[in-house]
């Protein structure tokens, strides 16, 4: 039987971050994006509010990544890397 | 002279120990899970030890129970280590709180106790020693073996270092149990040289991961 993970906020949160780093800013599509990352859309929404409330998204319309955004995402992958290198996952 | 040089590598040993904190608390930090809270509690309690031989050795605090200290500080900065990579599977915070919350509780029973009602202690420091240096030679062979698995599942040549730092850990402890049966200087020394070699591994492992000029990809 498959074992579906629950993530936390803070894993969807990175994945939202990482997948509107990978779309170049004027072709983001919300509904893409949500689909990209597995999450209903009432959901989603909420969750780009709360990154443009955090500075890491600039507005729920644009979804354009901030410096700070940016900054976090640089941070996220170095901790997850660590991670890796210390053998131990990242559920 | 001796003991400059043994007091001048402990006092490294603590330097390089609180580096270490500061990148393995990274990981609960950024990701808010509790269950990586091991990694820098194991290396707290292991530079807290060196901290207190360190002291030991210069006499400047000088008090009956100081070996005692040092001792379960390293017995459990290595059961701190070893549930992180035990446990690995445990996602829960609330457990991992719990589990953590309970180890210092025990900990902190301990000291009250070595400090307060030395007696209960029972057998010699010697003894003591012996068996509690075992401990950590399970905690350690346990973590090497596990991490040097992992590398192995899904090589890659920036998770074989670590490997290498606890397989340096525990060869300095056996080294260390060799001195505490035979005095012999020459694994007491070698013992010192391998765990240094051990925590040089695991900055050269934090560095690499935190400085180097890696681009955010991600699928």
């Amino acid at each position: 039987m498959k074992t579906i993970l629950r993530r936390d906020k803070l894993k969807i949160y990175a994945d939202l971050l990482f997948a509107l780093y990978s779309e170049s800013p004027e072709e983001i599509m919300p509904t893409h994006i949500q689909k990209k990352i597995g999450v209903p859309f009432d959901r989603f929404k909420l969750y780009v509010t709360e990154l443009v409330e955090l500075g890491l998204v600039r507005d729920e319309t644009s979804m354009e990544l901030t410096e700070k955004g940016r900054q976090y995402l640089r941070e996220y992958e170095r901790v997850l890397d660590f991670i890796k290198r210390m053998g131990l996952e990242y559920l | 002279m001796l003991d400059l040089a043994l007091f001048t590598i402990e006092v490294v040993s603590v330097i390089i120990c609180v580096i270490l904190i500061r990148f393995m608390v990274m990981p609960f930090w950024v990701t808010g899970q509790s269950r990586y809270l091991g990694l820098p509690l194991g290396f707290a309690f292991l530079g807290a030890s060196y901290a207190f031989t360190a002291l030991s050795i210069s006499q400047f605090i000088t008090f009956d129970y100081i070996w005692w200290i040092q001792l379960f500080l390293r017995a459990f900065a290595f059961l701190f280590l070893l549930v992180t990579y035990l446990l690995l599977k445990e996602n829960r915070n609330q457990f991992w709180n719990a589990l953590l919350g309970i180890l210092i509780v025990i900990f902190t029973v301990l000291i009250v106790l070595t400090i307060i009602f030395p007696q209960v202690l029972g057998p010699s420091y010697f003894t003591a020693q012996i068996y509690t240096r075992i401990f950590m030679l399970i905690c350690l062979s346990y973590i090497s073996v596990h991490t040097l698995k992992s590398h192995l599942d899904s090589p890659d040549p920036t998770t074989l270092m670590i490997p290498l730092g606890f397989v340096l850990l525990t060869i300095a402890q056996y080294l260390q149990i060799i001195w505490v049966v035979d005095r012999s200087f020459l694994s007491f020394w070698s013992g010192i040289v391998v765990r240094m070699g051990g925590l040089a591994v695991f900055l050269f492992v934090s560095y690499g991961a935190f400085y180097s000029s890696k681009r955010t990809e991600r699928e």
